[in-house]
């Protein structure tokens, strides 16, 4: 993690270079899988798909599979990438606690103009539940997606209880990732959540509106005089304006960020959100 | 000749147990209907089109099952949205001379010409029942299945008629009726088009230890199904005897059923008609290709994945290490 604050810019930065890699390959690659998988049912001659400039493939079932395999290699081996990395450094600010449901209830009134929005953590409890039904959608398609690609490639015999489970987890789970993927991009056109957009393209936030908004985050951030990794990069490292000290924000195992306030303390004591 | 039980089952030796009913031996143990892989094969070198009947008499036989399973589509059938052809051939039963939903077997002619003269053969045509289906691996809905006893069987209750079994058989064997099946009772305009049929090499015939129909009903002993090892040794050993040519055996990977012609293949295939319905009998690599390199990449990405994260978070973690190092000595 590589969070800190660049107050020069009016900028803190919120993902590292690599998470931007694996959010974009996860991200491209599983659209392409949505439209070849789309084009796996036989529609692209009768919705006149392949009569579209350049498209002329999209009836021919074994361009779209072949798409739909090389599109996984990279949707696949960036989730595992995801998940052992991040796992085995401890990184879990987007896992789910305790409350986040109730959390999240109280968030999205606020987007109708009820109650006020309480302070954040670098991720929105929203957030942390919408990653996590993301994780169990794109787990299952892996799990089926692979025991359909085994049948396809060695065993064309596998039994029906199998193939057939693998297949109809596959068609729902489909289903449901296209709902989740229009969920998330609605999610980015709530106007409080507009200025967030900016960190998946540049990896940084504007600091004003995360120290308003994101406050128990920053709080942490800003408060942490110990200098830690910062994935290599130092030269971009800065320093907070008038205190000469560095604040590259970071909390390291066996550190405790200091409360923000009482609402947040009970949450910024759970360590986890900014391993 | 003794190798043949009864008339068409393939007794090689007693592995034929599956099918001790039909063909009189006693039951063994060790092999049980369904389970074990069957292959038939098809002698054209005996085969003469039943050219003193009507409807060839295995052609008649397997329409009459087919005619018994279809039901009636719905009148009219709704249209298709954006488009899309309406494939009805309900009113149209009599046709034998191709595939059709009703003619799931249909016997193909070749007067192939051999040293001046003409040579006829004549060739039953029905789905080969691949060893890799394509039509059954690449159905979106499981809707066709290949079974331990090598038949591949479309499930009518499942399948929504929308062809793509038949655009990916490299012989384009599946037919559709249009206005029956389970795309009724969801989106008819918008999603499927029917149930698609193809001979399903009786399996429910197979299960209670009968001979498919078209084996049953042929004269001439042209069809012979038995344990799949022993029609491929039968197979090389009439070709061999008779200098006869196979097809089949390498087709798409390999195949379950298994062609034997007095005349080279490529001969017939120059000769017989061929079009919708209508297969030919050209050279056919598999599709897709066995351990082709992208299947293969896509079950190794996990492991790819893998070992990129775990080499990842090591080098991380021996960054930070050594930052955390450098920063106390800096403090
Ligand atoms: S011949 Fe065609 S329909 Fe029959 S099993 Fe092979 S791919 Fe399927
Ligand atoms: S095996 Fe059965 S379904 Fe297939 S062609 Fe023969 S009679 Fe028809
Ligand atoms: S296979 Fe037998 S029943 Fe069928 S046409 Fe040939 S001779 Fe007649």
């Amino acid at each position: 993690m590589t969070d800190r604050v660049i107050e020069g810019k009016n900028l803190v930065r919120r993902h590292s270079v690599l998470e931007l890699v694996e959010h974009w390959a996860i991200a491209l690659s599983g659209l392409l899988l949505i439209l070849t998988g789309l084009l796996e049912l036989p529609i692209g001659k009768r919705y006149y798909v392949t009569e579209i400039p350049w498209f002329s493939w999209s009836g021919d079932f074994y361009t779209t599979l072949t798409i739909h395999y090389i599109a996984a290699v990279v949707f696949v081996a960036a989730s595992f990438f995801h998940v052992f990395y991040h796992g085995l450094l401890g990184e879990g600010g987007l896992l789910p606690r305790r409350g986040d449901l109730k959390e999240s209830i109280k968030v999205i009134k606020t987007f109708f103009g009820k109650g006020d929005e309480p302070p954040f953590e670098k991720y929105l409890p929203e957030q942390r539940l919408a990653y996590m039904g993301m994780a169990f959608i794109i787990a299952m398609l892996i799990i089926s997606g692979l025991v359909k690609t085994y049948k396809n490639l060695l065993d064309p015999q596998l039994s029906y209880a199998v193939t057939s489970a693998a297949t109809w987890i596959h068609n729902i789970f489909f289903v449901l990732f296209i709902a989740a993927f229009i969920a998330h991009i609605a999610a980015l056109v709530i106007k409080p959540n507009r200025p967030m957009v900016r960190g998946i393209f540049t990896g940084t936030i504007r600091l004003d509106y995360a120290r308003g908004r994101h406050s128990l985050w920053m709080a942490a951030l800003e408060r942490t005089k110990t200098p830690s990794t910062d994935d290599g990069r130092g030269g971009e490292r800065e320093e907070v304006a008038g205190t000469g000290a560095r604040k590259d924000g970071h909390v390291l195992p066996g550190e405790k960020p200091d409360p923000g306030n009482e609402t947040g303390s009970e949450r910024t004591n759970d360590k986890k959100e900014e391993l | 000749m003794s190798r043949l039980t009864r008339r068409n089952f393939l007794q090689v030796s007693a592995g034929l147990a599956a099918f001790s009913g039909i063909a009189g031996t006693p039951k063994e143990a060790g092999a049980s209907p369904g389970k074990e892989a069957l292959a038939t094969l098809i002698d054209c070198t005996r085969c003469d089109g039943c050219v003193d009947h009507d409807v060839p008499l295995c052609v008649a036989a397997c329409r009459e099952r087919a005619l018994n399973r279809i039901p009636d589509p719905v009148d009219p059938i709704p249209p298709l949205f954006p488009r899309g052809m309406i494939e009805d051939w309900s009113k149209r039963k009599d046709v034998y001379d191709r595939l059709t939903p009703y003619t799931q077997l249909f016997i193909q002619r070749a007067d192939v010409p051999v040293d001046g003269g003409i040579r006829t053969v004549y060739l039953p045509r029905r789905c080969m029942h691949c060893d890799n289906p394509p039509c059954a691996t690449l159905c979106p809905f499981t809707a066709n299945h290949k079974y331990p006893d090598g038949s591949v069987v479309i499930d009518p209750d499942l399948c929504f008629g929308g062809a793509k079994c038949r655009s990916v058989c490299p012989w384009n064997i599946p037919q559709r009726q249009s206005g029956i099946g389970i795309y009724l009772e969801i989106m008819p305009t918008l999603a499927g088009n029917g149930v698609m049929f193809k001979c399903d090499l009786c399996h429910d015939r197979l299960l209670n230890q009968q001979l498919p129909l078209c084996v049953e009903a042929c004269p001439r002993d042209a069809m012979v199904i038995g344990l799949r090892r022993d029609i491929m040794k039968e197979a090389e050993r009439r070709a061999a005897e008779t200098g006869g040519y196979l097809y089949g055996l390498t087709e798409n990977g390999g195949t379950g059923t298994i062609y034997l012609s007095p005349v080279p293949f490529e001969e017939i295939n120059k000769v017989v008609e061929k079009g919708p319905g209508r297969p030919h009998f050209d050279k056919v690599s598999r599709r897709p290709a066995r351990a082709s390199l992208m299947e293969t990449s896509v079950l190794m990405s996990p492991v790819i994945g893998m070992g990129a994260g775990l080499t990842a978070a090591m080098l991380a973690v021996r960054n930070r290490v050594k930052k955390k190092g450098e920063g106390e000595n800096d403090d």
